[in-house]
């Protein structure tokens, strides 16, 4: 039963040209989209966040245009400070999120990158835009093009923890957009019960000597197997197009990542649940998925957000998943340790999403 | 007589209505039974429930000797559903649809293989089992609809409408599998609207009206107890005076130069006012009742119109 409903089900997929628009297409336009929007100099922000900066004045020259950089990209606001120290105390202190230390020796070219001093633990959800966005600003100042060079090395406050991987702005866009997108399998899941409704081959399945536990089982996996081959794809596009690192472990990221497609998947049946129409499940589901979305900090990270939105983002799936996913490709050497919170809320959100699915969903409708 | 299917006091109820009240009905090995009535009447909320697709609110159902709610699995793989919407997957091939729907009843490797090949047989459509449905007639996927029943062989094939909205070539050749399959020992359970339909292939039938069987047996039986004493009246004469004639004798219905009477009339104040009109009276004589006459007579409203 499982073996041919995932076969016929990727044999409809395959035919069905809107899976690929909407799972493939669309995301890599946001991803590409987004990424270059927050790399460019253009950008308006709302409110310029404070950066303490210390620069010895013997690198003067190279450090002027980082300075104005920040300043002029209205995201940041740089606060000059007489020392080292003092940049590692305001941060530690949480008078500021963020500071900057290049040192005399400050000269990336020749693998002597500056300090970029982060409350490290934090939650990566505020610290990996930070890092992203203030990595890709300083690396185009020093090398006038791309954020490829290593020119910061994010260094905790206090020194005790462990220092995270440098960042580019698709370390943000990528996840945010993969997320976002993967969260649509939900719609192509639910729309895939209302057809299987309208066009009655739904009756013939529950009239097969088959248990209905195993047909929603065999009807839904197809679509987790899809939806984590989707992030996947995104993920490895992201890394190879767009040059977004993996810091973290790649086994807690595959874990991570199958979580976000049952949990889509999973949404996907409460959406068929409470819809009747395949009209219905597009305009519920669509709205829903994206709110969830934006709310979650798929689109704006939730760092730009007001504290109270923030907190908000992590009722649902995509906030926990974004906290993951930012940890795992930002921080270096993160493991399932560091992200078992949000590979919990995930597996946990499946779960939940799950249980009032199958409660709900009508076999006989 | 072995009884394939046998419904005991089958109900279902949604909220307060009763959707079918309390059916009983046993269908023979190698029977074509005719399920008749309007939308509404409780046909296919019968159907669900002896398919095991629906609960039933009481009574049991009995497939091949099995129990639908007990031994669900074994009474489930005994039947083959074709249900009234075209129920196959547009963006398969034949071959891929009802390799699928093999599969879903337990058959694998070479067994499925001609299984599949010998549905594809039943339906026509070898030549065209590895292009894809959709482009296909409404016709052709008809009889891809009743091969995806029949794939596994099912004891009970249960067909719900299954000719809506074909053409004619195709209902004659869904007519002929039929008769083929009863003939080959598979018992039959047809819905139909189309009361031309069940009168030409069921041996039995069922009429169904407001959730309850109202009348069942063969087509004579029915007709002998339920088609009335209808009269035709031939008459002779020019328009107007049949006519004429029409519009005297009491509950008559003009058919033509025919007279169509359900209830037989008083017949000399009858006859005095066909005579009045001008008309004569060529042949006078019972009228066959079909099986339009007999639901007629027994829920008081014609099929069509119900």
């Amino acid at each position: 039963m499982l073996i041919p409903t995932l076969k016929k089900e990727l044999q409809l997929l395959r035919r069905d040209p809107r899976v690929v628009i909407r799972l493939m297409v669309l995301p890599l336009a946001f991803i590409t989209l987004f990424g270059f929007v927050f790399n460019s100099e253009d950008r308006k922000a709302a409110h310029a966040r404070p950066v303490a900066l210390w620069a010895d004045p013997a690198v003067a020259a190279r450090t002027a245009p980082i300075a104005a950089a920040l300043d002029g990209s209205k995201l940041f606001e740089v606060v000059a400070v007489a020392s080292e120290a003092e940049v590692k105390r305001r941060v530690a202190s949480g008078a500021l999120d963020v500071g900057i230390v290049l040192g005399a020796d400050f000269d990336p070219a020749h693998g002597r990158p500056g300090k970029l001093v982060i409350d490290t633990g934090a939650s990566p959800q505020t610290t990996g835009p930070l890092i992203g966005s203030i990595s890709a600003l300083v690396g185009r100042a020093y090398e006038g093009r791309g954020p490829s060079p290593v020119v910061l090395v994010p260094t905790p406050a206090d020194a005790t923890r462990a220092s995270i991987e440098n960042a580019s702005s698709f370390q943000i866009t990528v996840p945010g957009n993969a997320v976002l997108f993967g969260f649509f399998i939900a719609l192509t899941c639910a729309l895939s019960f209302a057809e299987e409704r309208r066009t009655g081959t739904w009756r013939r399945l529950l009239a097969a000597p088959v248990p209905r536990w195993k047909l929603l089982v065999a009807k839904m996996l197809p679509y987790a197997a899809l939806g984590t081959a989707q992030v996947g794809i995104l993920f490895l596009v992201g890394a190879l197009g767009f040059g977004m690192k993996i810091g973290g472990s790649i086994p807690a990221l595959i874990v991570l990542t199958i979580g976000v497609a049952c949990c889509a998947t999973a949404l996907g049946l409460v959406i068929a649940a409470f819809s009747s129409t395949e009209k219905q499940i597009s305009s519920l589901g669509s709205v829903l998925i994206l709110i969830m979305g934006l709310v979650g900090g798929c689109m704006v990270p939730r760092l730009l957000m007001p504290h109270l939105i923030q907190q908000i983002g992590l009722a649902v799936p995509h906030g926990w998943a974004l906290d993951g996913y930012y940890t795992l490709l930002v921080q270096r050497g993160s493991g399932f340790a560091d992200v078992a919170r949000p590979i919990a809320a995930v597996y946990g959100f499946a779960l939940a999403f799950a249980i009032v699915g199958v409660r709900r969903f009508r076999f006989d409708r | 007589m072995t009884a394939v299917l046998e419904l005991v006091g089958l109900g279902k109820d949604y909220g307060a209505r009763g959707a079918v009240k309390s059916l009983d009905l046993t269908v023979s090995r190698g029977e074509i039974f005719g399920l008749l009535g309007p939308n509404g009447a409780g046909k296919t909320t019968t159907i669900s429930m002896a398919c095991g697709i629906v609960a039933p609110s009481r009574g049991t159902a009995r497939i091949a000797g099995h129990d639908i709610a007990a031994e669900s699995f074994a009474a489930r793989r005994a039947i083959g559903l074709v249900p009234q919407e075209l129920a196959i997957y547009d963006d398969l091939t034949p071959r891929q649809n009802l390799t699928f729907f093999g599969e879903l009843y337990g058959l694998r490797g070479a067994e499925l293989a001609r299984r599949v090949d010998w549905a594809l047989g039943v339906a026509e459509l070898g030549e065209r089992a590895d292009e894809l449905v959709k482009p296909f007639s409404g016709g052709m996927k008809r009889r891809l609809n009743l091969a995806a029943g029949l794939v596994h062989q099912p004891t009970l094939l249960v067909c719900d409408e299954p000719t809506v909205g074909v053409d004619p070539q195709s209902r004659r050749h869904i007519f002929d599998a039929i008769r083929a399959l009863r003939d080959g020992g598979t018992t039959i359970l047809y819905t139909s609207h189309y009361m031309e339909e069940v009168e030409e292939l069921c041996d039995r039938v069922a009429i169904m009206d407001a959730g309850a069987v109202v009348a069942s047996g063969t087509l004579a039986e029915l007709q002998a107890q339920h088609g009335g004493g209808g009269l035709e009246i031939e008459l002779e004469g020019d328009e107007a005076a049949i006519a004429a004639a029409a519009a005297a004798v009491t509950g008559a219905v003009r058919d033509g130069a025919t007279l169509c009477l359900e209830v037989r009339p008083t017949w000399a104040p009858a006859i005095a006012a066909i005579e009045a009109t001008g008309a004569r009276i060529k042949r006078l004589g019972s009228r066959r009742a079909d099986l339009e006459t007999v639901f007629l007579g027994l829920t008081g409203n014609r099929l069509r119109d119900a």
